[in-house]
């Protein structure tokens, strides 16, 4: 498993990431897995509380705010929304 | 604007692709040692077309050429946001990524497509448009662009190599998974 950039978070991620993964093999490419509320929820989110600090020390935040402004119209070609 | 393209297939199904995809820039994979993190960001399932997005944020350490280390004031550490849809009914994993370093000086969106060829094969599309934004000299733009498409074409060899090692390795780790259950179902039935 990759690590994380922050190494405070690394043990965090790889629990997630580990949860992720036979997820997506076992359930989710079989047709029966919903991404909220399933077995690495909560997992994520202990992640993610790890993670917006690094970002926010990093000052990564805010440019990830703007490359997601730039991503939207991929967005609505690859969601295929009407 | 400058555009890369290129395209290669793998000997694996789609959903081995698509799996191992999540894990292509791990210690398996010993020609991607310029990924230093790999963080997911968001990720939810859209409840109306069953389409897996994901935000993830790639930490590289590239070697970035002199020259342009001046021109930047450079720092080793550059970053790539990676927003994935995987569409389980068209079974295409579409991946495209943007630089947020140095993202006022040029623009790198790289478009990766995986698809099944047949039930064993899958197909990689990989697309870049690499844009310099730095106003005034066509010759500076030009040089950055072009540096840029040949470190593409340098990596798109090592990508694939790299893969073909997470690949295998998945595949063996999944076996003996299934070898692992198979074994501890039959303990089952003994008891």
């Amino acid at each position: 498993m990759s690590a994380s950039l922050a190494p405070e978070c690394n043990e965090v991620k790889e629990r997630y990431d580990t949860c992720f993964l036979k997820w997506y093999s076992e359930k989710y490419l079989r047709g029966n897995g919903k991404a909220d509320n399933n077995e690495c929820s909560k997992l994520f989110e202990n992640y993610q509380k790890c993670l917006k600090v690094a970002l926010e020390e990093r000052g990564i935040d805010k440019l990830l705010a703007e490359a997601r402004e730039d991503n939207k119209e991929n967005d609505a070609i690859h969601m295929k929304r009407k | 604007m400058k555009v890369f393209s290129n395209t290669c297939s793998f000997n694996y199904s789609w959903e081995e692709v698509s799996a191992a995809n999540w894990q292509k820039y791990c210690p398996w994979n010993e020609k991607s040692t310029h990924v230093t993190a790999v963080d997911t960001l968001s990720r939810r399932v859209d409840e109306e077309t069953g389409i897996l997005r994901t935000e993830r944020l790639i930490t590289c350490k590239q070697s970035v050429p002199e020259w342009l280390k001046s021109v930047i004031g450079c720092t080793d550490t550059s970053q790539v946001l990676e927003v994935s849809y995987v569409n389980p009914t068209e079974k295409t994993v579409t991946m495209v990524s943007q630089n947020i370093t140095w993202a006022n000086l040029v623009r790198v969106q790289e478009t990766v497509i995986y698809r099944p060829l047949s039930a064993t094969q899958t197909q990689f599309e990989q697309a870049a448009r690499i844009t310099a934004l730095c106003g005034g000299w066509q010759r500076i733009k030009n040089s950055i662009e072009d540096s840029l498409v040949s470190r593409f074409k340098e990596n798109a060899m090592k990508g694939k190599e790299g893969f073909e090692c997470v690949l295998e390795m998945s595949r063996r780790v999944f076996a003996e998974e299934r070898e692992r259950e198979r074994l501890r179902s039959q303990g089952k039935m003994m008891v």
